[in-house]
């Protein structure tokens, strides 16, 4: 391009550190607010305002952070739950399937201990097993779709897609009615645990918080550092390669499915277990399912680093309480919050060119 | 001579660069200067692949362009086709200045392009493949018009082919034949060729030498870029041009040289070209094959009840044109692959069932033909690269975890052993230009001392530097006793290089010829499939 004696060009870069890709994702959220700020000018609402009333209620207010923080750990599993099939070159969309999975084993768990009747359990047994419980319930979701691709080399995609309604529906075959952990009310919903096993936040968040955290550099770890990591690694980035370095293409594939599933099924067990007020699988689980898919986004913007999508999941967390919160009090037309998140992914996604490119201004020879 | 088919096409686009109709019909004598680049300069970031370039093309000359592996030969054939611009300098075609925006400018002018990788449609039938982007064919095809005049074409330069046969019917030889037509039919006056024998087996680069050489008499400039072959170079151009790190160093008539002058201009130093061969005392089989058969990823039984066996300081080398089923012999072999029928034994144990893993564990060693689609990662640095062999090693992991650092310090040392090009280890594979990266991966399985080497077109597509490197480090191979399988489509190496031959063709071999005693003709003709034919008459 010219521009008066100069020319503007894009140049190849061949490397970006993290630094810079934390700088040019920055301005990339600071160029998609000032987009939506359009939107909140034809809404007739002073952007500045907005954006304060958004950040205020997530990440200040007392009842939006911890909806945030709640909202951010479930996002943050979800994320890693995409990654780790992702880096394995394969894409899990099953995320929502297997966190239904995750949370019916663990209500199955204190469900076999008594938990639809009063008594008094033993939180330190049981709560431990509701836990591994989801994890188990997680990775089995998540071996359906690993294993077919091991063996017979079937789309992941279709697998982990198709799984998500089959496990929508079991839940609510076992939360509605006549289902055996149908909730006392009738009305839809599953049974709510006892207090003995509702876990209560811990300096404002709850124990998922340090497991969703510690599990994401537990990734990272894996993935720089280990055997098994940099077979992953290398099966995603060049499968033929990594077949003939000795890769078993079967291994792999089920392994980034169990991780993934695994990880969604904690995500089941946070959301229902942990976060105060529910307790239970609400009539509106189907919800939660629809959140999980932005867990494919965090992992699409974050490349599949695990560490870059700890900040993100906040971000997605915070305005999606945020948004809808703004949405309410400024009466701002409806949908105005997805509007926000999509234009946010957009620009998220199309400013990672400058990862790779760097644009060059240079003065015209004189000729 | 007039032209065959006058184009009429650059007033297909509303202003284009090209305001003038090609004086298509007007004689173009010999000798007359049909193309000439005038300090053609283009810079990469980090890199100068082309320095000031100054030719001429001159019509009913071939002029060869010679020159290593990143030499700037590809950014010299892109810049002439349009593909690629030039960030000084002027190209003139037929006396004019252009500026080619795309492929289709360079094409319009006359400039046609024969590609090393075939851009044909493989399902479609040969004049399906030639009429294509035909601007003459419009809309409605006039097959029966189209069939007349590319027959005429045909007989004009002696090519039989069946207009009507499916491309993935045909070989090599036919495709490029296709290649050729279809850029003569399109009015190409400047034929450009990428590697034009790379492919070919000797009685098919015969065939192509010859119709070169007609074509020249009917004014074509023919302008063939070639690595290394530099025996095709002498017997078929005028003149050469020799590029060297993307700066002309010498234009030459080729009457006047001989093959040790170019090689010296091309690589800037002497290459000896009598590979040193110690005699070596054969010991004990490393490598049976007893009645081996397998199918390729078509399903096509390309590995037919094959038996044969490699001995310690032994290169045992496989003759043959690509596809005739050596890649899916080598697989086998390797692992990747499952066989059909028939046993592989290594030292004795049946290893046919084994995973590729087992067998790196055991002591075989897979130089894979594809360097960066199968031997190596390109978005993985030097050091991750180097891995890919000893991520399963004990020695460089500990409990699971990788010890980066010494892997970092043990591919340092094989980069410098090998004399690997690179500013240092994190570079990405993808940055290597490939005799680099071919060095990159000899270096990784040499270094696990295996004591069966497979080396499947280890020097394909390597300037002659790079693949007088990698034939002697086989050589050294071969001295500390590794048997070596060596699959080559180049005869002059097997046949320098092997203890014994087997030329292979239609997934047999068609014998097995002591090295001393074969001669050149004898595994040329075996590996065209000649000797077959001579039986059934």
């Amino acid at each position: 391009m010219k521009l008066a004696g100069y020319t503007l060009k894009f140049e190849k870069k061949e490397n970006f550190t993290g630094v810079e890709a934390a700088v040019i994702s920055v301005l990339a959220i600071l160029f998609a607010l000032f987009l939506v700020g359009i939107i909140f000018l034809q809404a007739g609402v002073d952007p500045a305002m907005g954006y304060y009333e958004i950040f205020s209620y997530a990440f200040l207010n007392p009842f939006g952070l911890p909806l945030t923080i709640n909202r951010a750990i479930f996002l943050l599993l979800c994320t890693c739950a995409f990654i780790v099939p992702m880096r394995a070159g394969l894409w899990n969309i099953g995320m929502a399937g297997q966190l239904y999975l995750g949370a019916l084993s663990a209500f199955a768990v204190a469900f076999a201990f008594g938990a639809r009747s009063d008594a008094e359990l033993p939180a330190g047994v049981v709560l431990p097993l509701m836990v591994l419980g989801s994890a188990v319930g997680g990775a089995a979701a998540g071996a359906i779709p690993g294993l077919l691709k091991g063996k017979f080399n079937t789309n992941e995609i279709v697998v982990t897609m198709m799984l998500n309604f089959i496990m929508f529906w079991l839940v609510s075959h076992m939360i509605k009615e006549g289902g055996p952990f149908m909730g006392s009310g009738g009305e839809g919903e599953g049974y709510r645990l006892p207090a003995s096993l509702q876990p209560q936040p811990n300096l404002g968040v709850p124990f998922t918080f340090w497991f969703a955290i510690g599990l994401t550099v537990l990734l990272h770890v894996l993935f720089a550092k280990t055997r098994i990591g940099y077979q992953i690694r290398a099966f995603g980035l060049n499968p033929a390669a990594a077949r003939y370095a000795g890769v078993s293409p079967f291994k792999i594939s089920l392994l980034v499915f169990i991780l993934g599933g695994l990880i969604a099924g904690l995500a089941g067990y946070h959301y229902f277990g942990t976060v105060p007020g529910l307790f239970k699988i609400p009539k509106n689980y189907g919800d939660f399912g629809d959140l999980a898919f932005y867990g494919i986004i965090c992992g699409l913007i974050s490349q599949g680093n695990p560490l870059a999508a700890i900040p993100l999941a906040f971000l997605f967390g915070g305005l999606t309480s945020g948004g809808r919160f703004v949405q309410g009090k400024l009466q701002l037309g409806f949908g105005i919050d997805y509007a926000m998140l999509g234009v946010l992914m957009i620009i998220l996604v199309a400013f990672q060119f400058f990862f790779r490119y760097r644009i060059v201004l240079k003065k015209d020879k004189e000729r | 001579m007039t032209s065959f088919y006058p184009v009429k096409c650059p007033h297909r686009r509303q202003g284009s660069v090209i305001e003038w109709l090609i004086p298509m019909t007007a004689e173009i004598k010999h000798g007359d200067i049909v193309l000439e680049a005038r300090g053609i300069t283009k810079r990469y970031p980090g890199l100068v692949a082309n320095d000031n370039i100054d030719f001429e093309i001159r019509a009913g000359e071939i002029h060869a362009i010679l020159g290593e592996n990143g030499a700037g030969k590809t950014t010299l054939m892109s810049i002439l086709f349009g593909l690629v611009r030039a960030d000084e300098g002027e190209i003139h075609v037929f006396g004019k200045k252009v500026n080619f925006r795309s492929p289709l400018d360079a094409i319009d002018l006359g400039i046609g392009m024969v590609h090393q990788s075939r851009k044909l449609i493989s399902a479609h039938s040969v004049l399906e493949n030639i009429l294509l982007g035909h601007p003459q064919a419009g809309s409605i095809l006039n097959f029966k018009k189209a069939a007349e005049e590319v027959g005429h074409l045909c007989d004009r330069y002696g090519y039989k082919l069946d207009l009507n046969a499916r491309v993935w019917h045909l070989s090599e030889g036919e495709k490029q034949m296709v290649e050729i037509l279809k850029a003569l039919y399109r009015g190409a006056k400047i034929l450009i060729m990428d590697e034009p024998t790379s492919a070919l087996a000797p009685p098919e680069t015969k065939k192509l030498l010859k119709t070169i050489q007609i074509m020249t008499r009917d004014e074509l400039a023919i302008v063939p870029f070639i690595t290394h072959k530099l025996p095709i170079v002498l017997s078929i151009s005028q003149r050469v041009t020799v590029l060297r790190r993307g700066k002309v160093v010498a234009r030459l008539n080729t009457a006047d040289v001989t093959e040790q002058r170019l090689a010296v201009e091309m690589v800037g130093r002497e290459v000896i070209f009598e590979l040193e061969r110690d005699v070596v005392e054969k010991g004990k089989p490393i490598l049976q094959v007893e009645n081996l058969s397998a199918h390729d990823e078509k399903g096509i039984h390309s590995v037919k009840d094959i038996s044969f066996s490699v001995h310690e300081g032994e290169i045992f080398g496989i003759a043959g044109v690509s596809g005739n089923g050596q890649q899916t012999l080598a697989e086998v072999l390797a692992g990747l692959r499952k066989a059909a029928g028939g046993r592989v034994l290594l030292d004795g144990l049946d290893v046919t069932q084994t995973s590729s893993l087992d067998r790196w564990k055991k002591g075989i060693g897979y130089i894979p033909s594809e360097q960066r689609a199968v031997g190596s990662i390109g978005d993985f640095s030097l050091v991750e690269n180097m891995l890919m062999s000893y991520y399963y090693d004990d020695a460089f992991s500990k409990w699971g975890f990788i010890d980066f650092q010494k892997t970092r310090r043990f591919t340092e040392e094989l980069i410098a052993e090998y004399g690997v090009a690179t500013p240092n280890a994190d570079v990405n594979a993808r940055n290597l230009s490939g005799g680099n990266l071919q060095k990159l991966i000899l270096a990784r399985v040499l270094s696990r001392k295996p004591r069966l080497i497979i080396a499947n077109l280890p020097t394909q597509g390597l300037d002659v530097g790079a693949m007088e490197f990698v034939q002697n480090k086989l050589l050294e191979a071969r001295k500390s006793g590794a048997g070596i399988l060596l699959i080559s489509e180049d005869l002059d190496e097997v046949m320098a290089l092997s203890d014994r031959v087997a030329p292979m063709y239609e997934g047999e071999f068609m014998g097995i010829l002591p090295g001393e005693t074969a001669d050149r003709e004898t595994v040329g003709a075996w590996m065209a499939g000649l000797k077959q034919k001579a039986v059934e008459q």
